[in-house]
């Protein structure tokens, strides 16, 4: 592999100059709006449209790239010249995205992520060619990967072996359909409610009152109904362009996941930077048993939309979830466990109250003022006590070796899989009335994306239980120091 | 159950907790002041001025000759040589368990109020967590972070 120095493709110099652009839309719209009769505004405008194209050419042209050693080299900056040496030892992940002008110019944008927080990739070529793109991630791939992987990658179009899988378009349907939990839910809420008011006491209004009323449910069942069709459309649409040919390889000790269909997106997963592999039902899913698989890398700040969590796999059965961790990632395939130590019965009445007492304090006061309005709200208290419920009877965890599986709903039921060797710290928290109920709450820690820790919640658990997360926990053998398994030496 | 941790922090905390008691306090005291001035007159209303009042004398109580002592007493902490063990709070007890090896750096940290009592506080950070002993004594703690730092020092699993 050469390793001289380069320079991206000229279209960055269009992104770049685009990127300030829209940064500063604003003020040339505000100074056209009041200086558009000034003879010198043409002028001005012009001069200052160079300068931001002088601009972006430099910065282009000074920003120079390399791969040397394992390592990538960038320099740029105008006036300021700045270097940054990322190893490839230190690289979390690396994506390949491309929007409809890369798609033009045959260009990839090439984003690489370290374990570091922060919002913006560690090092982003903005527009290279689609071989040199391939180029640096097969540089940067960890060790033990054959080079015949390299065919699978780059020809990923036909799956071979039992090692990739795609998405199909009856499953990507579905998933569109599916995908809108939250606005779905308030539509179908909202038609509820519309339906209810048909129930209120006749005697309530006049005829006159009672005809606008029932004229304007007519109209707010029809603007629900749209409302439905709208999200829906929306739900498909969106879950179409992102999901479109969605594919997942395995190859030697890498994921790597092709996506998209105006922004096209590849991602390189190591499977040793895992943190942790979770599968989440959504509300709209749960019935018809499909589920969402994702996985936390530390650093990854591409999948910002679920949780910066990067999705593994969009909607599979839930049947099917044992096969293909089976075959994707066996050291997690306990993540299909069903079974679960579940909470005991005290603990329903804290979840019952986290999950209507806000609700019920808007509640109470809304119908201090308005009390026609009972008759609204009732359905939603109705709906929120059953979701405390539901969060109660879904809560559990599970140990098997050195993992640990737990199960919360927030609104989607979720399971997430934790190898001890990643949690980097355990928490328990207990107030007054918990001490005498002996229950518990504890709370995991790992490195989430973005490099900033994530949190795992188990509330109200038996102490007993905590103190045997807690022992199993702090006896684990990749939490003690060296002579243990797992502890290589330092690269 | 296992049993609390074994090690507590400086008894000069209640010192500075009362310290910082009596800043919060003196504040609100101002802001009475302030209100019962505006009464005297211009007329503000009474039941303003008499809850800053209220609220003033409770947290005088409260921040000076309540919390200082219960969260000293509430305050353990213990470092094995696997493990930091920590355990505070009043009214909610929280327990915190981090392994040696998952240690990325410790620090020590002095402000003014600490500084004034020969105190400074231990922070440990992993890469998803941060845990903060507060106010130990000055050699305590750079002690405590030297300590903690030897025994981090291991082959780290990588990131």
């Amino acid at each position: 592999m050469s390793n001289k120095v380069r320079r991206l493709h000229p279209v960055a110099i269009l992104f770049k100059l685009a990127k300030s652009l829209k940064e500063i839309i604003f003020y040339i719209i505000i100074s056209f709006l009041t200086l558009r009769d000034n003879g010198f505004f043409l002028l001005g405008l012009s001069i200052f449209l160079s300068i931001l194209l002088i601009h972006s050419i430099l910065s282009w042209y000074r920003f120079t790239y390399r791969i040397k050693e394992d390592e990538l080299q960038i320099n740029e900056g105008i006036f300021i010249r700045k270097k940054r040496y990322i190893s490839k030892n230190r690289i979390q992940s690396i994506n390949l995205t491309e929007n409809v002008v890369h798609q033009l110019f045959r260009l990839v944008n090439v984003q690489i992520e370290t374990a570091s927080g922060g919002n913006d990739a560690e090092a982003n070529l903005k527009a290279v060619n689609r071989e040199e793109g391939h180029r640096i991630r097969e540089a940067f791939k960890s060790k033990g990967n054959e080079i015949t992987d390299v065919e699978l990658l780059t020809d990923y179009e036909e799956g071979e072996k039992g090692s990739v899988y795609t998405i199909s378009a009856n499953r990507l349907f579905i998933a569109g359909t599916t995908s809108g939990s939250l606005g779905v839910l308030l539509a179908i809420i909202g038609f509820l409610v519309s339906e209810f008011a048909q129930f209120i006491p006749d005697g309530l209004y006049d005829s006159v009152v009672t005809w606008i009323v029932g004229l304007s449910i007519m109209l707010m069942i029809g603007f629900v109904i749209i409302i439905l069709i709208f999200f829906w459309v929306l739900g498909v649409v969106g879950t179409i362009l992102k999901y479109w040919k969605f594919t997942i390889t395995k190859t030697g000790d890498e994921l790597y996941i092709k996506r998209g269909l105006l922004d096209k997106k590849q991602t390189t997963i190591p499977i040793h930077r895992i943190q942790a592999v979770g599968l989440k039902e959504g509300l709209l899913r749960q019935p018809f048993g499909f589920v969402t698989l994702y996985v936390e890398v530390a650093g990854s700040a591409i999948e910002k939309g679920e949780d910066y969590s990067t999705v593994l796999f969009p909607i599979l059965k839930k049947g099917e979830v044992q096969a293909f961790l089976m075959d994707l990632l066996p050291e997690y395939s306990l993540l299909s466990n069903e079974e679960m130590k579940s909470l005991p019965k005290r603990s329903l009445k804290y979840y019952l109250i986290r999950s209507t007492i806000l609700f019920l304090l808007i509640g109470l006061a809304v119908l201090y003022f308005v009390p026609a309005l009972s008759w609204y709200l009732i359905p939603f208290f109705l709906l929120l006590l059953l979701l405390g419920y539901f969060r109660y009877k879904d809560a559990g965890f599970y140990i098997e070796g050195q993992h640990l599986l737990i199960r919360f709903r927030r609104l989607s039921k979720t399971t997430i899989l934790l190898p001890a060797r990643r949690i980097q710290a355990m928490e328990n928290k207990q107030h007054f009335f918990h001490k005498k109920e002996l229950l518990e709450t504890i709370m995991f820690s790992i490195i989430g994306g973005q490099g900033m820790g994530k949190h795992y919640k188990l509330k109200e658990i038996e102490t007993t239980d905590a103190e045997v997360l807690r022992k199993w926990f702090s006896n684990h053998k990749n939490n003690k120091k060296p002579g243990s398994a797992g502890a290589g030496p330092k690269k | 159950m296992r049993e609390t941790p074994k090690s507590r922090i400086a008894l000069d905390a209640i010192k500075a907790w009362k310290l910082i008691g009596i800043l919060i306090a003196a504040a609100l005291w101002l802001v009475s002041i302030i209100g019962m001035i505006l009464y005297y007159f211009w007329g503000f209303p009474i039941w303003i001025v008499a809850s800053i009042g209220a609220i003033s004398a409770i947290c005088t109580y409260l921040f000076i000759f309540l919390v200082p002592k219960l969260r000293w007493k509430k305050w353990r902490y213990e470092i094995l040589e696997q493990e930091i063990y920590i355990q505070h709070g009043i009214l909610i007890t929280t327990r915190t368990l981090v392994p040696m090896i998952r240690v990325q750096h410790v620090d020590t940290k002095q402000g003014p109020i600490l500084k004034k009592y020969r105190l400074a506080s231990v922070t440990i950070s992993t890469a998803a967590s941060t845990h903060e002993i507060p106010a130990l004594l000055e050699e305590d703690a750079s002690d405590l972070r030297d300590r903690i730092s030897a025994l981090a020092r291991v082959d780290e699993d990588d990131v």
